[in-house]
């Protein structure tokens, strides 16, 4: 039985994956950074 | 002869006499940029007619292998990238409804009108057969298969629009009240089909880059370039829009009252900001791809040192100078930084169509100083234009407006 499987993250595009994950937390963070005005203004 | 008959005749007369009295030049010859431009101009004609009677070969450094060069590369590829602006702000101020961006509207509508009549009609110098870039339009040899069918009938159907969007200014400017009735209200039609025809040309100019897999350098070809084309041509006509509107608003101040220069300012900031995040989509769709290519590899060379340049150097960076110069409000670097976005349009848009594509080739190309000088003058041409209709019609000014500080003698009629 085997007990462990090897999961390549270039094979899966797991790295596509988290980019893209990691774009769609950015932009809504980048978008809302740029919408409201810097403290102290 | 009826009363009305000879009340049109009349109105045409006084359209006539106008724009006869309008050709005449207004202000000062001899300025620096004339004295630049005319001996351009003049050298550029004369190469552009030996080109026409001895042919392409006469004074370019196209080839077989290099079929296309600057005059593809730069005049067209890269001269409707930095046209996007138009579809753009008319897009945003017509159909979202953002009318603080009005003022630019007239502006950036007249740059894209005249970036595709001089740009997309540098094309023909390039045709070994310019004869025939009339073919896919009166149906010899369609070519229903081709991008180029597809491009050559956006690229008409688009400067007519542009044409349509811009003759309320026209009518204007002859003092046509009626006439600026009617064409104002086709505005809202031709801004949505405008803006179709677009997306789907700057896409399309992208697509014929589809079939040249094995010329071009696998760090820039993709079979996402359409996508990659459509998205950057938004944040490289916002950029256009800065340094353009930028150097409008100096050279033409005299017809901007103090409150327009401020409200420029205000509006920099959010056409920077539209920038910016549009930069940051393009630069992820950028770096997806490098990931879903898997060109790791590829990136241990000149060329990976080259496309990281691009990438990083005039995508990553100048996004980073947006995003800053629109937190602390500072206009001075977001003109900095559009300057740069659009170096690295250019710089993308040479690399695939003349650097990077036959990069094996043991000869590899590099352009004449006729087809510089040529590039030159279709600019300076297009600047020439430009200006002649700014000083004359309602363009940065509203119609009922003069410029101020200027002679009775040099005062539209309007």
């Amino acid at each position: 039985m085997e007990t462990y499987t090897y999961v390549n993250i270039f094979e899966t595009k797991g790295l596509e994956y988290l980019l893209l994950i990691s774009f769609l937390i950015l932009f809504v963070i980048l978008v809302r950074y740029l919408s409201t005005p810097p403290s102290g203004r | 002869m009826t009363p009305s008959q000879a009340q049109s005749t009349s109105e045409v007369r006084r359209v006539i006499r106008f724009v006869l009295a309008e050709l005449w030049p207004k202000g000062p010859l001899l300025t620096p940029f004339n004295l630049i431009s005319i001996p351009v101009i003049l050298l550029g004609a004369g190469i552009l007619a030996v080109r026409f009677v001895y042919g392409l070969g006469s004074v370019t450094n196209l080839s077989q292998s290099f079929p296309w060069g600057i005059w593809i590369g730069f005049d067209v590829v890269t001269g409707v990238a930095f046209a996007g602006g138009a579809y753009v702000i008319t897009f945003v101020v017509y159909v979202m409804g953002l009318e603080k961006y009005h003022p630019i509207v007239r502006a950036t509508v007249l740059n894209g009108l005249l970036a595709y009549v001089f740009y997309a009609g540098a094309l023909v110098l390039d045709l070994g057969r310019p004869w025939n870039v009339i073919n896919p339009i009166i149906g010899n040899s369609f070519g229903y298969n081709s991008v180029l069918f597809l491009v050559s009938w956006h690229f008409m159907l688009y400067m007519l629009t542009e044409l349509l969007e811009f003759s309320p200014v026209i009518a204007e400017w002859l003092d046509l009240k009626r006439l600026r009735r009617i064409l104002n209200a086709l505005t809202l039609g031709a801004v949505i089909f405008g803006v179709t025809l677009s997306t789907l040309h700057q896409a399309g100019l992208g697509a014929l880059f589809l079939m040249a897999k094995p010329k071009i350098h696998p760090l820039w070809y993709t079979e996402f370039i359409p996508i990659l084309f459509l998205v950057s041509s938004v944040y490289s006509g916002l950029s256009m829009i800065i340094v353009e509107g930028t150097i409008s608003h100096r050279v033409f101040s005299n017809q901007l009252d103090a409150a327009k220069h401020h409200r420029f300012d205000e509006m920099l900031l959010g056409l920077g900001k539209g920038a910016a995040i549009t930069m940051f989509v393009y630069y992820f769709f950028k770096a997806l791809v490098f990931l879903h290519d898997r060109q790791f590899d590829l990136l241990a060379s000149r060329w990976g040192a080259w496309y990281l340049f691009e990438v990083l150097g005039c995508v990553l960076v100048p996004c980073v100078m947006f995003i800053y110069a629109v937190r602390t409000r500072s206009t001075g670097l977001l003109r900095v930084a559009a300057i740069w976005s659009l170096f690295g349009i250019l710089l993308n848009r040479l690399n695939i169509s003349v650097i990077a594509f036959n990069w094996q080739a043991a000869v590899h190309y590099y352009p004449s100083w006729q087809e510089i000088v040529v590039t030159l003058t279709v600019i300076f041409t297009e600047i020439w234009v430009f200006r002649w209709i700014v000083v004359r019609m309602p363009v940065l000014r509203e119609a009922h407006e003069l410029p101020r500080a200027a002679s009775p003698a040099v005062r539209p009629s309007v």
